[in-house]
C-alpha cells in the first residue's frame, strides 16, 4: 500500500513542478518585529500525546516543547554562526550551582514565573514532575534520570537534584521537555487526561486540538519573556502528506513547509526568487550502515574498512539533493568533541578490493542487507548496492517497515548488515557513543548497540569522558573516541542529514533550530 | 422472521469472533516488538520490559489472547500503543468522517452510475453506449491513487476550485472539501454500477411484460422508468449494501491522498507501526459494519421482492 502513496506523491510533485510556476509573493521589507498574526504549517505525522513523560516522537515533542518550559533551554539558532543553538541558557531557572563532585545541582528559579492561568510556578512542581518521570510505569524517559537519587524543593524558589554518579551531560537532560514543572493539583485535576490538558509554562498554550487534524497554539500571556512570542497563534495541520503540504505552501495555504521531497528541493534551490527563503540547518543526526561485528565477514576490521572505501558518499549526498554533509563518524558538525580534522573515508574501490583480498575475500562475498521503507532509504540502498558490487560484494536488499527493522537490527541473531541512524535526544557526545557503542548498551533484543561492538578499551574511554568534568579534557577524550571508531569502522560512515525548510517571504526572524528543528518563538510576520 | 434474525445474530457473532481472532493471530505473528515502536528507538531495555508488562505483552501467545478476550468481553478495546488513548475513542472520532465520505461516494455512484447504465442500455450499441463503455472502462481500470492525484492537480492546484486536502469546517466548508475525495472514491463504483444497470436493463427490456407495456401504448420514457428500471434495480440494492459495509471500514488510499481524517488512514498508520489494539479495534468495527450491511441487504431484498423468503 505504501508504494501506492509513494507513487501518487512523486507523480503529484512531478506534475506540480513542471506545471505552474508560482514564485514567492513578495513582501514589504521590514526589520523590526511586529506583534500578531498566525503561522500555519503542516506535518505528515500527528501529535500522539501531550503527556511530557510519554510523548517521544518528533511532532508530539514539538508541541510539548512549545507548551512546557524547562529550567534551562537552548539559545536560538543563528545561521551565521556554526554550531549555534546548542548552548544552554537560563529559562525557568536564572542560575544554578553544581557541587565540586558534580553530584548536587541547585537551581534558583526566575522571579515571577507563572503558568498560563497565572498560578505561580514553584520548586515543588519540579519535584512532582520529575518524580513522575521516574516512577510512571509507561514513562519513556525514566532511563534519562536513572542516576537521580532525589529531587527536593527546600523552598519555593530552589530545586535540588542529587545524583548517584557525576554526569557531565546532566544539564542537557534538564533541557529535555519532560523536565518541566507540573503542579500536583493539576495532575489530580486532569487525571488520565494529561495527554490532552497541559498546563502551559512555555511560550505557547494549547488553544485547541482536533486530534488527527490540527493543533492550535496561542501565545501564552504569562510567559516569563513578555516580548515573545511575537505571533498570536500557530496552526499545525496534522496528517498532511509531504507532497500535499508543498502544494498547499505554493498556493499560500501554508506559511512554511519542511522536509521537501528531494526533487522539489533540487528544483527550488535553482530558483533565485525562492533562495532567500530557503533555510538549511545541520541536524543533530547521523546516517550510515551498521554491521554486526560478531558475524562473519564483518568480524574482520579490514572488511569493514573496505566497505567504507567502497561506498561513494558524494553520490549519496547528490541523491539527497545536496541536503546532507558527508560524515567520518557519529558526531554531527558543531557538536562539542567532534574532530573536524578527521577526513571521511574517500571513495577508493581499488583500496577496498585490496583490503578484501587481504582479508581473504578476493572475490568479495554475498550478504543480505536490510533497509526501511521510504523514498530516500530505498534509493540510497540501490546506490550502496551498486558501489559494493563494484568491489565484488553482492547485496540482497530486503525492505522492511521501520518497526520490523528495529526488531531485526536490535537482535544479535537478526540481519548483520543494515541501514542505521541516530537522532540525538540532546547535543552531548555521550548521547551518541554511550548508547551506540558501549558494551552496557548491548542486550539480547532491542539492543541499542546494534553493532554488538564490545571493546573494553572503548568502554573505559566512554566512561572516562562521560564523567570528565574538565571541558577541555573532555573534548580531547571524545576526539580520541572518534578516531578509535573511525579505524574500527563498525559502521559505513555516510552522512548527516540537514533539515530543510522554506518560508513565505513575509515570515521573518525565523531559523530552524538544530535541536528542536522548529521553534517559532522568535518568528514574526509582516503582512 | 424472529427465528431468522436470532439465527443471523448468533452466526454474526461467530463470524466476528473468527475475524477478530484471525487478525489477532496474524498481528501476533509479525516479528516486531510493538513496544519498541511505542517508546521510541532511544529507550533502554529496562524501559521496554517495564512498558511491555504494562500492556500484557510479556505473556505468551495464549496469555495475550486471554488478556485480549477478557478485555473485549468487558467492552474495552484497550489503549492504542501510539496514542496513549483508548481505541474506542479513536474509532469514535474517525467514524463520522468515514461515514460522510462513504455516503457521498454511494450517492455519486447511484446518481451517475444508474443514469449512465440506463442510457447505455437504451441506446445499446450506439454512440452513447460506447461513450458510457469507455467511461466505465477508465473508471474501473484507473487506480484510485491516479484518479485522486489527477483531480488534485487539475481542480485543486491548477484551477483552485477545491481545497488541496483536509476536512473543512461548517456545512459548506465540509461539502467543499468532500467533493474531490468523494469523486475519487466513487470512480470505480460509478463504472461498476453503470455496467450492472446496463446488463440488467438489457435483460429486463427483453422481457414479455415490456413488450406488453409497449403494445398497450405506454410511452417509451415510462416503459424505461417505471417498468424496466424498477425491476432492474434488485441487484443494485445488494451492491449498495455491501459497498456501504466495506466503505465504512475506511478508504485507505483516498483518505491518505486527501488528508481526510477517516478510519482508513488511521488503520494504515496503525499497521505500519504495529499498533495492535488499534488494528484489532478497527477490524472488529469493520467486521460488524459488514455483517450489519449484509443483514440489511437481506431484509431489504425481502421487503422489495415478496418472492424472497427469510427462512
Amino acid at each position: 500500500m505504501r508504494w501506492i502513496r509513494k507513487s501518487a506523491g512523486s507523480l503529484l510533485v512531478l506534475i506540480a513542478a513542471c506545471g505552474r510556476d508560482l514564485g514567492p509573493v513578495s513582501a514589504p521589507p521590514s526589520s523590526t518585529p511586529v506583534r500578531g498574526g498566525t503561522i500555519r504549517w503542516a506535518t505528515n505525522q500527528q501529535v500522539r500525546t501531550l503527556d511530557p513523560d510519554i510523548g517521544n516522537d518528533e511532532v508530539s515533542i514539538y508541541v510539548i516543547h512549545s507548551v512546557y518550559d524547562t529550567l534551562v533551554g537552548y539559545e536560538p539558532s543563528d545561521p551565521s554562526r556554526r554550531g549555534s543553538g546548542l548552548k544552554l541558557v537560563p529559562h525557568l531557572a536564572t542560575s544554578w550551582t553544581v557541587s565540586p563532585d558534580h553530584l548536587d545541582y541547585v537551581f534558583t528559579l526566575r522571579d515571577g514565573i507563572a503558568y498560563e492561568d497565572g498560578t505561580r510556578i514553584v520548586a515543588a512542581d519540579f519535584k512532582t514532575s520529575l518524580d513522575r518521570a521516574i516512577n510512571l510505569k509507561r514513562s519513556a524517559f525514566a532511563s534519562y534520570v536513572g542516576d537521580v537519587v532525589s529531587v527536593a524543593a527546600p523552598d519555593d524558589t530552589h530545586v535540588e537534584i542529587k545524583l548517584s554518579k557525576p554526569y557531565a551531560g546532566f544539564l542537557y537532560v534538564m533541557a529535555m521537555p519532560f523536565a518541566t514543572p507540573i503542579p500536583a493539583s493539576h495532575l489530580t485535576a486532569v487525571g488520565d487526561q494529561l495527554r490532552r490538558e497541559p498546563l502551559a509554562s512555555g511560550a505557547w498554550r494549547l488553544a485547541g486540538w482536533d486530534e488527527g487534524q490540527q493543533v492550535v497554539l496561542e501565545r501564552n500571556p504569562h510567559y516569563w519573556d513578555p516580548t515573545r512570542p511575537y505571533l498570536d497563534r500557530q496552526i499545525l495541520l496534522e496528517n498532511i502528506p509531504s507532497d500535499t503540504a508543498y502544494l498547499m505552501f505554493e498556493q499560500g495555504e501554508l506559511d512554511t513547509v519542511d522536509r521537501l521531497p528531494s526533487p522539489v528541493y533540487v528544483w527550488i534551490q535553482e530558483r533565485d526568487d525562492w533562495k532567500p527563503y530557503l533555510h538549511d540547518v545541520g541536524g543533530m543526526n547521523v546516517y550510515g550502515e551498521r554491521m554486526n561485528v560478531r558475524v562473519k565477514p564483518f568480524d574482520d576490521v579490514r572488511v569493514r574498512r573496505a566497505l567504507n572505501y567502497a561506498v561513494n558518499k558524494e553520490h549519496i549526498v547528490k541523491l539527497l539533493g545536496g541536503g546532507a554533509t558527508i560524515s567520518h563518524g557519529l558526531l554531527p558538525p558543531g557538536m562539542v568533541g567532534r574532530d573536524d580534522a578527521l577526513a571521511p573515508y574517500p571513495h577508493d574501490p581499488e583500496k577496498a578490493r585490496a583490503l578484501l583480498r587481504e582479508a581473504g575475500y578476493p572475490d568479495g562475498f554475498e550478504t543480505e542487507y536490510v533497509t526501511t521503507k521510504g523514498d530516500d532509504a530505498e534509493k540510497l540502498a540501490l546506490s550502496v548496492q551498486a558501489d559494493l558490487a563494484e568491489v565484488g560484494v553482492k547485496l540482497k536488499i530486503r525492505i522492511m517497515s521501520f518497526a520490523a527493522y528495529l526488531s531485526e537490527s536490535g537482535s544479535p541473531k537478526g540481519v548483520a548488515f543494515s541501514i542505521d541512524s541516530w537522532l540525538e535526544d540532546y547535543p552531548d557526545a555521550s548521547d551518541f557513543f554511550d548508547v551506540k557503542f558501549a558494551t552496557s548498551s548491548i542486550s539480547d533484543e532491542n539492543s541499542n548497540n546494534d553493532c554488538f561492538y564490545s571493546n573494553p578499551k572503548l568502554d573505559a574511554m566512554i566512561e572516562q569522558a562521560r564523567f570528565e568534568l574538565d571541558d577541555a579534557k573532555r573534548v580531547e577524550e571524545y576526539k580520541a573516541i572518534e578516531r578509535l571508531l573511525y579505524d574500527e569502522a563498525p559502521w559505513i560512515w555516510e552522512y548527516h542529514r540537514h533539515f530543510l525548510e522554506v518560508t513565505q517571504p513575509y515570515v521573518h526572524g525565523y531559523e530552524p533550530h538544530p535541536v528542536w528543528l522548529r521553534d517559532y518563538t522568535d518568528a514574526w510576520i509582516s503582512r | 422472521m424472529m427465528r431468522f434474525l436470532l439465527g443471523r445474530l448468533v452466526w454474526s457473532i461467530v463470524v466476528i469472533w473468527f475475524v477478530v481472532s484471525a487478525t489477532f493471530v496474524m498481528v501476533s505473528a509479525i516479528p516486531v516488538d510493538p513496544i519498541r515502536t511505542m517508546v521510541g528507538p532511544h529507550a533502554d531495555e529496562k524501559t521496554i520490559v517495564r512498558v511491555r508488562a504494562e500492556y500484557c505483552l510479556d505473556e505468551g501467545f495464549l496469555g495475550q489472547y486471554g488478556c485480549f478476550v477478557g478485555r473485549v468481553m468487558q467492552g474495552d478495546l484497550g489503549t492504542s500503543f501510539r496514542f496513549d488513548r483508548s481505541v474506542s475513542s479513536i474509532i469514535a472520532d474517525r467514524i463520522w468522517p468515514t461515514t460522510q465520505l462513504a455516503l457521498a461516494a454511494i450517492f455519486l455512484q447511484l446518481a451517475i452510475g444508474v443514469p449512465l447504465g440506463v442510457l447505455a442500455a437504451v441506446r445499446r450499441n450506439r454512440a452513447a453506449d460506447y461513450a458510457a463503455n469507455v467511461t466505465a472502462l477508465i473508471g474501473q481500470s484507473a487506480p484510485t491513487f491516479f484518479i485522486g492525484t489527477v483531480l488534485v492537480y487539475v481542480f485543486a492546484f491548477r484551477f483552485g476550485w477545491f481545497p488541496i486536502g483536509g476536512y473543512g469546517a461548517g456545512f459548506w466548508g465540509r461539502l467543499h472539501h468532500l467533493v474531490l475525495p468523494a469523486v475519487t472514491l466513487a470512480a470505480v463504483g460509478v463504472a461498476y454500477y453503470s455496467r450492472v444497470v446496463r446488463s440488467e436493463m438489457i435483460d429486463v427490456l427483453a422481457e414479455d411484460y415490456i413488450r406488453t407495456a409497449r403494445a398497450k401504448g405506454v410511452d417509451e420514457a415510462s416503459v424505461v422508468r417505471r417498468h424496466a428500471l424498477r425491476n432492474a434495480l434488485g441487484p443494485l440494492v445488494t451492491l449498495v449494501g455491501l459497498d456501504l459495509g466495506v466503505l465504512m471500514g475506511g478508504a485507505v488510499v483516498t483518505e491518505s491522498i486527501f488528508a481526510w481524517p477517516g478510519l482508513g488512514r488511521e488503520v494504515l498508520q496503525a499497521i505500519f507501526e504495529v499498533d495492535i489494539p488499534l488494528i484489532i479495534g478497527v477490524t472488529l468495527f469493520t467486521a460488524i459494519a459488514i455483517v450489519i450491511a449484509n443483514l440489511l441487504v437481506d431484509l431489504a431484498q425481502a421487503w422489495i421482492d415478496p418472492r424472497v423468503r427469510l427462512e
